[in-house]
């Protein structure tokens, strides 16, 4: 089982995905390179507004207007997803490549039954007779947890709990057996007990069938749990990237670093909690250098000049380690 | 200590055995039990079925064809006041309980046929404006740019003009007759439902539910059709019940002017304006006609208050 080898399910490169608004061109996500191997789970984190979500919905092709992919390669299995044509491209969603949303009470159709909405999936997908959809969706609701799936089936989503109701998203997102899932803050409406569960849920079923997962999220305790490898983001690009034992052992990028120690430790008796200076910076109007240069504690101790004058690039830090920072650069100009 | 802790057990299990038990409700369900917790939707409900009997039982409650000149047949005078036989009319006369209109016919059988009329009238013409406005406000909402405009703007300037003159200046153009007037009101009626079903497909189309059926993979069709549509439906759907009333009294309109239902098929509004100028002499031939539009139009005025009520989540449990 050991996958590192493996040709990732998803490779995503250069992407940049800007919005064109009247106060000027919003870079959300300004050359974001991401890589996913079957099987695994990509943690992707940062704080609101880095480009988490816009890099997932680029990734489906469901950026909204005045949002447009200006660049890069988003490589699915080889194939360019940036280059398919729009129906093409709806083929691909809800069979090859799914998605979960934040919010499952808004997520599900109001005026269709749990189980239809399911069955729907196959409709769409598989063509396969209304009868045997329906079974397939029962079974679908036993997999993700539901007690008592048939009679569940017919129920309406303002009758289903919230867990419930991320229960038959997942279910939906799943029920083609995807080879990628995105999942967008899974859990973040969710209360903490029933998050450990969805968060439990997804783990064993991506594990059954080795669906490569990329999940999205602010909470660094999430991405500890679940993922294999984690991606930090911030104001728009990839600032660190390494394997989960690593990235908390050993965070290289200031931003990471920084973003841990804020991390409140229960049963600790913190007075105050670390707090990162400064404001991100507005995204029409992004800095030169270094875009966290501003609020980083590093660059005031090591003194670089680089840092507010030219933008680093990401580069290898260690084995499966990247940080975008000019600290471990040998040359910085 | 033992045997409580036991009851409290089998009654856990008991709720929980009825909570997977319970049959789920429809939205549609729901709403009916809530309209028939409402007074005003309940009387709404009574009027309209009452109508509807008659409408339909019309044969079998009207005592004469409403088309038949009784002149020669029953010693009847024309226009001649009711003759109630349990508030004292000789018996030997025949029983005509709204008396008798301007062409010797039976004035009861008349109103109750009358109900056939305005009441198809109503439906076909909000299922006509209905079809018609739901289709264009999805249309435009949906796809929005240049169509949108161009159905929204070919709705405004029919906005534009006072409804029951566009009303006459269509029928005019047509010719008279019941079909035409129908034709008439769909058209004058139907931008009221496209701006409705609109307002309601621009809201609809922002949510969650739509964005995420979009990245499993569903056609623009399909969105359209079985999340937006159907989730879309509850404001126009009180339109209609309000707009049924509306189309009664607009044709009952157009008929009074001569230029909707034509003698001698029995309607209310041509009722009303063929004995308009003997209001004061016979005043029983204004008098029923009016009435019977007066409690139609309550009714579905009525009953749409109570859907709108027993549909806004708000207002309710």
């Amino acid at each position: 089982m050991n996958t590192a080898t493996d040709a990732p399910v998803l490779s995503v490169t250069g992407l940049k995905t800007w919005f064109h608004t009247r106060d000027g061109i919003a870079k959300s996500v300004d050359g974001v390179d991401l890589e996913v191997q079957p099987g695994k789970v990509l943690g992707v984190v940062g704080e609101s507004g880095c480009g988490k979500s816009v890099t997932a919905l680029s990734i489906m092709r469901l950026i909204p207007p005045p949002g447009r992919i200006e660049n890069g390669q988003v490589l699915f299995k080889g194939e360019d997803l940036l280059s398919l044509s729009p129906t093409e491209m709806a083929k691909l969603r809800g069979e090859h490549i799914s998605m979960i949303f934040q919010d499952p009470g808004s997520s599900l159709n109001p005026v269709v039954t749990a189980g239809n909405q399911i069955a729907e999936m196959y409709e769409i997908h598989r063509q396969t007779a209304a009868r045997a959809n329906q079974d397939k969706a029962i079974e679908m609701l036993e997999k993700v947890g539901i007690p008592d799936p048939g009679q569940r089936a017919s129920a309406y989503p303002h009758e289903l709990s919230g867990g419930m109701a991320q229960r038959v998203m997942i279910a939906m997102a799943l029920a083609c057996e995807p080879q990628l899932l995105i999942a967008d803050e899974p859990t973040t409406a969710l209360d903490v007990t029933i998050q450990s569960q969805i968060l439990e849920l997804i783990r064993e079923l991506q594990e059954q069938t080795r669906t490569a997962v990329i999940l999205i999220t602010h909470d660094l305790g999430v991405v500890a749990q679940m993922a294999d490898r984690i991606a930090v983001m911030y104001a728009g690009e990839v600032v660190e990237e390494s394997d989960v034992t690593n990235l908390f052992d050993e965070p290289r990028h200031p931003y990471t670093r920084q973003l841990l120690k804020s991390i409140p430790v229960l049963g600790a008796n913190q007075d105050d909690l670390a707090v990162i200076p400064g404001r991100v910076p507005s995204l029409v109007d992004l800095p030169g250098g270094c875009r966290f240069a501003a609020r980083c504690e590093a660059r005031t101790e090591v003194g670089l000049a680089a840092c507010t004058e030219s933008r680093p690039p990401l580069e290898a830090v260690g084995t499966g380690h990247k940080a975008r920072c000019w600290m471990y650069l040998d040359n910085p100009p | 200590m033992m045997s409580l802790k036991g009851a409290a057990e089998s009654l856990s299990e008991d709720i929980d055995e009825q909570w997977l038990q319970a049959k789920p409700m429809s939205l549609w369900k729901t709403t009916l039990r809530r309209l028939l917790r409402r007074k005003t939707g309940i009387v709404g409900l009574i009027l309209i079925g009452f109508m509807m009997v008659m409408a339909i039982g019309a044969p079998v409650f009207a005592p004469y064809d409403p088309e038949n000149v009784l002149i020669g047949k029953e010693k009847v005078r024309k226009r001649e006041a009711p003759c109630i036989h349990l508030l004292g009319c000789p018996s030997e006369r025949p029983q005509h309980l709204m008396g008798i209109d301007g062409n010797f016919r039976d004035q009861l059988s008349r109103v109750i046929y009358g109900a056939r009329v305005s009441l198809s009238i109503g439906f076909t013409t909000v299922l006509f404006a209905f079809l018609g406005g739901t289709i264009l406000g999805a249309i435009a909402a949906y796809w929005g740019g240049w169509l949108d405009n161009l159905i929204m703007r070919i709705m405004d300037v029919i906005l534009g003009f006072p409804s029951l003159l566009l009303a006459i200046a269509i029928v005019a153009v047509l010719g008279p007759g019941i079909r035409n007037a129908l034709f008439a009101i769909s058209i004058v009626t139907l931008p009221a439902y496209a701006r409705v079903m609109r307002a309601s497909v621009l809201s609809i189309k922002e949510m969650d539910y739509v964005a995420a059926s979009q990245a499993l993979g569903a056609s623009r069709l399909r969105i359209l059709m079985s999340r937006i549509v159907p989730n879309a439906l509850t404001p126009i759907v009180v339109l209609s019940t309000l707009g049924i009333a509306s189309a009664i009294l607009d044709a009952a309109g157009l008929s009074f002017l001569g230029l909707g239902a034509q003698p001698p098929t029995a309607e209310w509004g041509t009722m009303l304006g063929a004995e308009r100028n003997q209001v004061f002499s016979a005043p029983h031939l204004v008098f029923f006609p009016g009435l019977a539009i007066m409690l139609t139009v309550l009714g579905f005025n009525l009953l749409g208050d109570g859907l709108r009520d027993a549909l806004d989540p708000r207002l309710n449990d």
